[in-house]
């Protein structure tokens, strides 16, 4: 079995039959203690997705814009994010994390120190938006095949032809986006998703996963039976907004979630 | 795996979502078919001599040329329909949307000026054009806002990070990733996922096609310096292009120093920034230490941009052009001394180019020569220069 935090997690998944739940929040929104808090309070969530906050987020809607926004002026940065995570990975916190951040954080820090800090502080992946497979090799080649940190690979419904590239020697899960466009759009996908996700799902051999635009377990009953997980992102952090970031509502809605999920 | 031909050494690339990568990759077909077919072409020169009213002159600036002892040519860029270069790139972009067979356009502006330059060709060429301006340039430019309504165009006032034209781009590039499937974005700085540089260079490269043929009929040689103004780097590749490969000429871009490249408030990429990815592209950004972009700030909101052009970049890096800084307070200087001796009111941006070629004049001799492209005229700007000149400090 790969010593992957995320691979090992969705192998254990696929021999129970479950589907895959993953969360995403901005780190430091609204401290790095309450990230800390909310990560810990979703025993339910199978993988989180942390979002490192950048000044000109091009891939997100207003919800993650705006959190990256007061995430930004409260402090948060890169390296307070590693911090977290290296105090979360001594305190025990075993979940699969993901980082999900813009090119220029990672350009700015520099590849290989990037690189570095993610397998020191136990980042199990990364999810680039802005970084298609054209512009992945020095990325890939930092990263080499070793199982500390992978990079995970997005489509979406017009990549079409360029799908089976992008997965040649994937890793992890295949982040399929629902919609054109931006995070957020409040269940809106493309007109062709579900076709889109089949056509995804025939030829990745890794779990498929849909992200853009879910709210509810409800909001992807239609196409359920295709895909291996889904991911909220906007929507989460809205619960947790209307909560005011109390870890109790991240709990309740990621077990109603996750439970949902397994009907 | 790397697209090489989408770099400038190790500047540009496409640095977008992957929901965006056919479409690059079809405008990119459609552009380089474009451009080696003959009736593409004439009809883009078509439009520029007839809409636009090219050639634009190569003027000798007679009294500046004596008081600072050198030939100061001005590339008359300002007398073009809407006021300014921006237009070039509009006609041959639109050109291409409609080859494409794409029925909308969408737009960034920061100053307005591409703004109207597009909502000007969309009313032109019938097409529904929706322009993103940042709220505070909305507020400080609400002539051009008015103009592009006018024009039939929808703009919307981009209320997210710093409000001007950076958050204006990313709001475009958004809607762009949305709505890719039946809408063209038309870049107007020499920024932006590849092809669009390219592009960008390609259709204002007439600036310096001209001038080059102008300034051998005049002086029956090169020119032997060419500048111009560098904010995103529209004007300034258009002018340099074809004397790139002319080693003996030097190439001159004049960056926005605001209140000084040692102060916070300027717009000095290349003089203060260090490369990073932006909009798609790699080039140099002023940013801070965790890689947030800052803040631009010039007097002129056409250079008020945190970038420059890869390609520039790439000039920059190889020594092939000099980039240079001039303070909001230089520009302002050399607008009334270029309107007051010649009779030509420029834009504050194109402003900063004639400041630094009073400044390089000193080094030359009354037989030698320099074009300063002169981008685009300073009808748009009276407010600003009006409050500057009252002492107010200005609308920025």
């Amino acid at each position: 079995m790969s010593a992957n935090r995320i691979e090992k997690r969705l192998s254990e998944l696929k021999e129970r039959n479950e589907k895959t739940f993953i969360t995403y929040i901005t780190a430091g929104l609204p401290s790095m203690e309450k990230t800390a808090d909310i990560i810990k309070a979703q025993k339910s969530t199978d993988i989180i997705e942390l979002g490192i906050p950048f000044s000109d987020p091009i891939a997100d809607g207003p919800v993650i814009q705006q959190a990256s926004y007061e995430a930004i002026l409260a402090g948060a940065s890169l390296n307070k994010t590693f911090e977290l995570m290296k105090r979360l990975r001594s305190e025990g916190v075993e979940k699969p994390i993901v980082f999900m951040l813009y090119y220029n954080t990672i350009a700015n820090c520099g590849i290989e120190r990037f690189v570095n800090r993610c397998r020191e502080c136990g980042v199990d992946g990364l999810i680039v938006p802005d970084l298609p497979l054209e512009e992945q090799d020095s990325m890939k080649q930092a990263l080499g095949g070793d199982d500390a940190t992978i990079l995970i690979e997005l489509v979406s419904p017009v990549s079409k032809d360029r799908i089976p590239g992008i997965l040649e020697g994937a890793r992890g899960f295949v982040y399929c986006v629902s919609a054109m466009g931006v995070t957020g759009g409040a269940g809106e996908f493309h007109r062709e998703v579900t076709d889109y996700l089949k056509y995804v799902k025939s030829v990745s051999k890794i779990p498929v996963m849909m992200g853009f635009g879910i709210r509810e377990a409800s909001d992807i009953e239609p196409m359920k039976n295709i895909i291996d997980g889904c991911i909220v992102g906007s929507h989460f952090i809205n619960v947790m907004r209307d909560a005011d970031f109390d870890p109790k509502a991240a709990k309740e809605y990621t077990d109603r979630f996750k439970e949902e999920l397994k009907q | 795996m790397m697209n090489s031909k989408a770099y400038y050494g190790e500047y540009g690339g496409q640095f977008v979502s992957e929901s965006l990568m056919n479409t690059l990759n079809e405008i990119d077909e459609a552009f380089e078919e474009a451009i080696r077919d003959p009736e593409f072409m004439k009809e883009y020169h078509y439009y520029l001599k007839q809409y636009v009213g090219r050639e634009t002159p190569l003027y000798l600036a007679e009294r500046l040329s004596g008081k600072y002892g050198t030939k100061i040519y001005l590339k008359r860029e300002d007398l073009n329909h809407t006021g300014a270069h921006k237009i070039n790139n509009v006609i041959g972009q639109i050109l291409l949307a409609k080859r494409m067979g794409k029925k909308k356009i969408i737009a960034e502006t920061g100053a307005g000026q591409h703004g109207v330059a597009t909502a000007t060709g969309a009313a032109l060429f019938d097409m529904e054009c929706t322009v993103y301006m940042g709220k505070e340039d909305v507020k400080r430019q609400a002539l051009n806002v008015m103009r592009m309504e006018m024009l039939g165009a929808t703009v919307v006032s981009v209320e997210s990070g710093s409000n001007t034209l950076k958050d204006a781009t990313n709001e475009a590039i958004r809607t762009w990733a949305k709505t890719a499937e039946d809408t063209f974005y038309i870049i107007g700085s020499a920024i932006g996922p590849y092809p669009y540089p390219k592009m960008v260079r390609e259709f204002q490269a007439v600036i310096s096609r001209e001038a080059k043929k102008q300034h051998m009929e005049a002086e029956g040689r090169l020119p032997d310096v060419v500048m111009a103004c560098v904010g995103g780097g529209s004007n300034s590749i258009g002018m340099f292009a074809d004397f790139i490969d002319e080693p003996e000429v030097e190439l001159i871009g004049v960056e926005a120093a605001g209140k000084g490249i040692d102060t916070d408030e300027h717009a000095a990429s290349m003089a203060k920034g260090r490369p990073g990815v932006l909009h798609g592209t790699r080039s140099y950004l002023l940013q801070d230490d965790d890689g947030n972009i800052q803040l631009a700030h010039s007097i002129s909101a056409g250079l008020d941009y945190p970038g420059v052009g890869p390609e520039h970049a790439y000039l920059h890096d190889t020594g092939r052009a000099k980039y240079v800084p001039i303070t909001d307070e230089e520009a302002m200087d050399a607008l009334m001394e270029l309107t007051q001796m010649e009779g030509i009111i420029p834009a504050i941006e194109s402003a900063h180019a004639v400041a630094y070629a009073f400044k390089k004049a000193k080094e030359m001799t009354k037989d030698q020569s320099m074009i300063i492209c002169l981008s685009g005229r300073g009808d748009k700007d009276v407010n600003t220069i009006s409050d500057y000149l009252a002492g107010k400090g200005y609308l920025n």
